[in-house]
């Protein structure tokens, strides 16, 4: 199998952009065999010619993914193919990333397409990942990307329907690195710094408190005026008081006088710069009869939040390839990674970071977070926690102390994973060789969640959870190819193949509350009494065979006809399913007489049907624990009385089927002026019918889903990829690439049920409703009549309307990249400009800021004459005039000359100036408010995604040290630059991780940005 | 050669051949789950859903729209304006159907199969007692065709058809013999089934102002001592009493007791019902903490919300003051005062406090308890103390909007009280025979006009 990655577009920069694998040589060469041309990795891992193939795909080289600078190979994808859309769940270390391909294919299945390394698939699961909690891994981050060779994005249904009910969201196909002849050895360092790259403002002028008053402890910053206090806090010297560790003393706060604003200390503690060290080792040796490729890899990196947040791994690669004779080829592919990491908290999370940390009134210190509470009559609490809304450590604050957060929680996740592919391939006919293929992928994490005592809320008696998750899957794939001459102008390729996979993840643990020792950090479950303890396992298994054939038609060189077909059987649903495809491809080149202008030309033309396997454990409905919520955190757990397992209320259904997506996609891709210009174009529309889902029944029926074929989805969209090169010549090479893409996804039927929750909180959510694009936004709407107008109360605010309905999309109408590259002489270098225009978001965390009065918004100030004064109202129904008269200096004043200052801002909402102020912002006005309409952002963005430019070290020098390969430096700056009209956080997060909700920000760890330096060695 | 297209052949054979488990069974049974379990373990399950919607979320709502609460803080600043969405009605409404009425009726099924009377019993009263809470909130709602296997979209029943059919099912349980504690899973165990059937019998009757028939239920209604008590002994989240998980340890400072109707009766104000024969002071004690996080929180610190605070479902308090009503609607005010006296000697004993007995002659015009007429004193004594006595449970807001709010609780926005819960948003998604729009919170429903 050879391999030759001579995609023209990569040119010999080495630092390769996203490439999309077009044409080979053009039609000058009349090329005949595979070995000359541009090859592809298709599906099942075995290669082909890009001319003779009818459906689109784009290939990633390896070494672009190495310059991206990011540790996951899915994150380092992105920007670099077309309709290919990844989103970082937020910035911390080794996050996980959704990766969506041409729109959403399912509704409460997985999104996310299959990954193939080697001929194999293999996981790249992402558990956990709610409105709360930590930011999960997705296991793909176990691979190197300096091990890969190759990534090529099969998008459509005809390039992946031998995968069947896997293929609908499309396939990876990853392809690592092999030895090639000789011997070299490369040792990379990388050096890299990582800041937060984009922040909330936080407000200066007012403090603590409520209704215009400084008040300790209190959750809000509608206080004073931090300006007009004395200047020095009056301590009662008999009072309770706080020693920090460091012995600084906070002492019964009388009368609050110090005028400090502390926004910045604050933002000190939480922050730092990200460090990360990783070093690179990989030999390539090979002779004729043998090839070994190995590799180790040691990723070492630092969080920017400036506490337990890390993340290291660790991997070696032993790729081998012997050739025992002319017949049979045997090798191994074996990868092992270990990858250990620390999290911080985060979300919806009275223990998580940016909760604490963006809520802390300005005038409050953070810094010391943790020490001895005496109370007056100096008995003393130990590891006492202080924090905003608890200032001297009596008991847990309501919401952590960041610095808390930071240091005292534990996060951990420990992953072991191993990937092993040995493959045999035996050539038993001149014409046909078999090639047996076992895959092993099996990873383990042990993950730790603990709070220790007097942690915030409801971990104020401390908790934590050990669980162990083990994920397995074992295939076995057998191909045979044939070649066969049908006449003097037609050449068929046959391949038949049977591929098993066997998948199980299985998971135990358990979680302990109610600490008996509570000052010495321990992960035993003997801290805790019975009744405080609880166990859980799961398990669940999918099986699954299927064969397929594969018939590639070649007529003349110029026409290329492949069909496909998979039947395939599982333990998911009740009869085989068979995915069919065909694709087209016409060298219009050949026919047309060679010209200065056209030199290339190919029309494609391919559809196919695939499936989404229904999830399992779906035929039945089951008994379940009983147990009883309200939604706001208290339940009843029927365990806890003597135990009660009753009907779930979710009916099963024993006639579940796949779900079916028939897509059809057509193209060209040409070659202008001697292949200066290329250009690729697809237009693709795909349905998905019978998406399974657990479908909203009434509750009054008795359940409150019900598991059925009943929504169907239709995508529909277009890619562009283009590459020219500009200058060509020995010393300057300069290529202009980008590529654009647009989907528009609609969920077309849902049987007529309710809207289906995604993700995301009762109030606003990410959704699937009829009629709209998949993951539309959901919340709370204003009063309208009629005509559109606001329904205003007595006082002329507006009123919430009492149902609600679709307020956001936060698909976006189209993303696109550009991007240029080439050398100069001994000096690469590559900039790469992405763009992603029209998603919603909904700014939760900023909603909720204003109720706060923590946001510049909320803090603003206006005047107003004395008669207005007596007139305007807040939402309280109180005028300006009379709240001045109440001598709350952080509400409203009165000026010398009596006219009223007031904090807030006037409003006419239609009926005249209302002042908006605290009460309107903690209550409809702000996040907590019943209308989440008034949040949902344009969160369009444009960013400088990547940086890159390395330079080869004249030979003369490398020779000098004793490095005869030769050394090169390189800089690569990632998001560098960002343009957006979202307000504090870069909205290229996700609240809800690899969730098929999106566009849901809510207090969300915030994203980087990174310088990495690099050296590298070649011996 | 051969031999290597031998062996991989055989080790193709093998490998098909070896992997073949069958697959149809490999999903059949989920490992985490059950097929089917017994209607009595299902008992305690639908208990507690029972349990968590009388003193759950729609108790705490309740008790904001009747004075009992204050919303403090975060959705509950909305809440106490009494601005609320359909979808802020979805899980109670969940809870009551999926959790509750759904079981109930497989346990009466299984339970008529093998002719277990008692459960069948429980069964009935545990579903009656769903159906009579649901309609109390949200009017009408499905019961005849709820929960049947088959019917898509239940149609809904008029209040006062649901309630009639609650009073059979309690008849029911009554006739296969409910003079017993037995099948009592999440409740404290002090109760007799067929006293609580009667005293919800009771409850049904009063909201529908039969007050004769309220009355004779009533008489053979829950004793002293024999209150329908929810379990919270164990000081444990999903055990513990669901006032003070919210109050304290899932949503502290978002409910409070400041300045709440029931504050101003306990404390001085216009409203405050101390006077010669009444001291209110320890029940404020026990009612209202100051150790909280806002001014004044109910008492979950060690008062009536504390952690293993049991909590009432049905009590001799409320049995005993449907039974003062009924009399004194009847003329009767000597019966009235008596069942009136019950519960204050009640209080005197598990609060601690002054409630010496009242005679006749202390209600009326210029009177230690006034009124425009003694019968009118009489009357509002009675709801006044209902409404205080039964702190935190839903029948006092039936109370209010029966009797046109008599006692005169101040609306925390407007003019009006909330009448009714809105029909859930998951309701109107899904049924299509649910109600088009949400409807007003302001509408009084069918029973209550």
């Amino acid at each position: 199998m050879r391999m030759k990655h001579l995609l023209m577009v990569i040119s010999a920069t080495g630092i390769a952009p996203a490439a999309f694998a077009q044409a080979g040589p053009g039609g000058s060469s009349g090329s005949d065999t595979v070995d000359v041309g541009t090859v592809t990795v298709t599906a099942i891992g075995t290669t082909k010619n890009v001319r003779k193939i009818g459906y689109s795909v784009s290939q990633v080289q390896g070494k672009g993914l190495v310059s991206s600078g990011e540790s996951g190979v899915i994150q380092a994808l992105t920007g670099k193919a077309s309709n290919v859309q990844i989103t970082r769940s937020a910035g911390d270390p080794g996050s996980g990333a959704y990766i969506q391909i041409r729109g959403q294919n399912t509704i409460t299945g997985s999104n996310q397409p299959l990954i193939v390394v080697d001929g194999i698939p293999v996981s790249n699961s992402s558990f956990g990942g709610g409105v709360d909690g930590v930011v999960q891994q997705s296991r793909l981050n176990d691979l190197n990307p300096s091990d890969i060779e190759s990534v090529e994005v099969l998008k459509g249904a005809a390039a992946a329907a031998v995968w069947g009910t896997r293929a609908a969201n499309g396939v990876i196909v990853i392809t690592t690195k092999k030895g090639k002849r000789g011997m070299s050895i490369e040792f990379s360092s990388t050096y890299a710094i990582d800041q937060v790259n984009r922040e909330y403002e936080k407000q200066g002028k007012y403090g603590q408190g409520s209704g215009g008053r400084w008040v300790a402890n209190n959750a809000n910053s509608w206080g004073d005026q931090i300006g007009l206090r004395n200047g020095k806090d009056s301590i009662n010297p008999n009072g309770a008081k706080f020693v920090a560790d460091d012995g600084t003393v906070y002492g019964t706060i009388v009368r609050k006088g110090d005028k400090t604003v502390y926004n910045d200390q604050n933002r000190e503690q939480v922050f730092r710069n990200g460090i990360t060290w990783n070093n690179n080792l990989s030999i390539s040796a090979g002779n004729e009869k043998s090839n070994m490729f190995f590799s180790l890899s040691d990723w070492n990196q630092q969080g920017i939040m400036k506490g337990l947040s890390d993340y290291r791994r660790t991997t070696a690669r032993l790729n081998f390839t012997q050739n025992v004779n002319d017949k049979l080829t045997i090798g191994l592919n074996a990868n092992m990674a270990k990858t250990v990491s620390n999290r911080i908290q985060m979300g919806s999370n009275l223990d998580g970071l940016y909760l604490g940390y963006l809520r802390t009134s300005p005038d409050f210190d953070n810094s010391d977070y943790k020490g001895t509470y005496y109370t007056a009559a100096g008995v003393p609490s130990f590891n006492a926690h202080r924090g905003y809304r608890r200032y001297l450590g009596n008991g847990a604050p309501t919401y952590n102390n960041p610095g808390w957060t930071l240091n005292e929680q534990t996060n951990t996740s420990d992953v072991t994973r191993f990937i092993l592919t040995p493959e045999a391939t035996y050539k038993w006919h001149e014409n046909h060789k078999l090639i047996a293929r076992l895959g092993h992928d099996m990873s383990t994490d042990r993950r730790i969640t603990y709070f220790p005592v007097n942690s915030a809320a409801n971990q104020a008696n401390g908790s934590f959870t050990d669980e162990h998750l083990q994920e397995t899957e074992t295939s076995l794939h057998f191909i045979n190819q044939g070649t066969h001459k049908l006449s003097s102008s037609i050449n068929l390729n046959s391949t038949v193949g049977y591929l098993y996979t066997y998948k199980n993840l299985y998971s135990i643990g358990g979680s302990a509350s109610q600490f008996i020792i509570r000052d010495q950090d321990r992960f035993a479950f003997i801290n805790s009494t019975t009744e405080n303890k609880d166990p859980f396992n799961s398990f669940s298994e999918l099986l699954n065979n299927r064969v397929y054939g594969i018939l590639d038609f070649d007529v003349k060189d110029k026409i290329f006809l492949q069909l496909t077909g998979a039947s395939e059987a599982s333990s998911t649903y009740a009869n085989r399913f068979f995915s069919p495809s065909a694709s087209l491809a016409y060298e219009l080149t050949k026919d047309l007489k060679p010209n200065d202008i056209l030199s290339y030309a190919k029309l494609r033309v391919s559809s196919g049907r695939v499936g989404v396997a229904p999830p399992a454990y779906i035929w039945n409905t089951n008994y379940v624990a009983a147990s009883s919520s309200s939604g706001w955190g208290d339940y009843l757990d029927g365990s806890l009385y003597g135990g009660s397992i009753y009907r779930s209320s979710t009916q099963g259904n024993p006639d579940i089927m796949p779900e079916i997506k028939t897509e059809t996609e057509v193209g060209a891709d040409v070659k202008l002026f001697k292949n200066k210009v290329s250009l690729g174009f697809t237009y693709y529309q795909n349905k998905i019918d019978g998406a399974v889902l657990a479908i909203a029944v009434p509750n009054s029926t008795g359940y409150s889903n019900q598991w059925k074929n009943a929504a169907d989805l239709s995508n529909k969209g277009i890619e562009i990829d283009l590459n020219v090169s500009l200058i060509k010549s020995d010393n300057f090479n300069l290529n202009l690439y980008g590529n654009l893409g647009r989907n528009r996804n609609t969920v077309d039927n849902l049987s007529g049920a309710a809207p289906i929750f995604l993700a995301g909180f009762t109030g606003t959510s990410s959704r699937a409703v009829e009629g709209q694009a998949m993951g539309a936004l959901w919340g709370g709407k204003w009063a309208k009549d009629e005509s559109g107008k606001l329904i205003l109360d007595a006082d002329g605010f507006p009123t919430a309307s009492s149902e609600e309905g679709v307020i956001g999309d936060p698909n976006p109408d189209w993303r696109g990249s550009v991007g240029l590259n080439g050398n100069y002489k001994n000096l690469n270098f590559n900039l790469l400009v992405e763009t992603c225009q029209g998603n919603d978001m909904w700014a939760g965390t900023y909603g909720v800021l204003n109720n706060f009065g923590v946001t510049p918004e909320s803090a603003t100030d206006f005047t107003v004459s004395a008669a207005d004064a007596a007139n305007i109202v807040d939402y309280r129904g109180v005028t300006l005039a009379s709240a001045a008269a109440s001598g709350a200096n952080g509400l409203a004043v009165v000026n010398a000359d009596g006219s009223i200052t007031a904090r807030g801002s006037l409003k006419d909402f239609g009926a005249g100036n209302v002042w908006l102020n605290q009460y309107w912002y903690t209550s409809l006005g702000g996040g907590f408010g019943s209308v989440a309409e008034q949040f949902i952002r344009d969160a369009s963005w444009t960013r400088i995604r990547e940086l890159s430019l390395s330079y080869a070290l004249p030979k003369a020098w490398s020779d000098a040290v004793h490095v005869p390969g030769g050394i090169s430096v390189g800089f690569t700056g990632r998001n560098l630059a960002l343009w957006t009209k979202f307000d504090g956080v870069d909205p290229e997060t996700n609240l809800t991780g690899v969730s098929n909700g999106r566009g849901l920000d809510y207090f969300n760890n915030p994203g980087t940005k990174s310088y990495l330096f690099n050296i590298k060695f070649n011996l | 050669m051969k031999k290597i297209a031998l062996i991989f052949s055989v080790a193709l054979t093998v490998g098909i051949t070896s992997c073949k488990k069958d697959i149809k069974e490999i999903n059949k049974e989920n490992p985490g789950q059950f097929s089917d379990s017994d209607p009595v373990l299902m008992m305690s399950g639908a208990q507690l859903a029972n349990v968590l919607v009388n003193e759950g979320e729609a108790a705490r709502l309740t008790g904001i729209f009747s004075g009992h609460h204050v919303g403090f803080d975060r959705q509950f600043v909305s809440y106490n304006d009494y601005v609320l969405t359909a979808g802020d009605f979805n899980t109670p409404w969940g809870n009551v159907y999926t959790e509750g009425i759904a079981q109930c009726r497989i346990i009466r099924a299984k339970a008529a199969k093998a002719n277990n009377k008692q459960l069948n019993a429980v069964a009935c009263i545990t579903e009656a007692n769903l159906l009579l809470t649901a309609s109390a909130l949200w009017g009408d709602i499905p019961n005849t065709e709820a929960c049947v296997d088959g019917i898509s979209s239940p149609k809904f029943d008029k209040m006062s058809d649901v309630h009639k059919a609650a009073i059979v099912l309690l008849d029911s349980a009554l006739s296969y013999g409910a003079n017993h504690a037995n099948y009592s899973g999440a409740y404290v165990g002090n109760h007799n089934w067929a006293e609580v059937a009667n005293t919800l019998k009771a409850r049904a009757y009063l909201r529908m102002k039969d007050y004769a028939k309220a009355a004779a239920a009533a008489a053979n209604g829950i004793d002293a001592g024999n209150d329908l008590l929810a379990n919270h002994s164990q000081a444990t989240p999903g055990a513990w009493n669901l006032y003070y998980d919210f109050l304290d340890w899932n949503r502290s400072g978002y409910i409070s007791a400041s300045g709440s109707h029931m504050e101003k009766l306990l404390d001085t104000s216009a409203f405050f019902r101390n006077n010669a024969k009444t001291d209110e002071s320890d029940r404020f004690a026990f009612y209202f903490t100051d150790a909280g996080y806002t001014p004044l929180d109910p008492n979950w610190d060690n008062g009536i919300f504390a952690a293993t605070a049991n909590f009432p479902i049905a009590s001799y308090a409320e049995n005993e003051l449907i039974l003062a009503e009924c009399a004194i609607r009847n003329g009767d005010a000597t019966a009235a005062i008596d069942h009136l006296n019950n519960v204050r000697d009640e209080n005197a004993t598990s609060t601690g406090g002054q409630y010496d007995d009242y005679v006749i002659g202390d209600f009326g015009p210029g009177q230690m308890v006034p009124g425009t007429t003694v019968n009118d004193a009489i009357t509002k004594e009675i709801l006044v103390e209902k409404y205080v006595s039964l702190y935190g449970q839903i029948e006092p807001w039936c109370d209010l909007r029966r009797t046109k709010n008599l006692i005169g609780v101040v609306p925390n926005k407007g003019t009006k009280l909330p009448e009714r819960f809105l029909v859930p948003q998951d309701e109107i998604n899904a049924n299509i025979n649910a109600p088009r729009t949400a409807g007003d919170l302001f509408a009084p429903l069918e029973l209550f006009q």
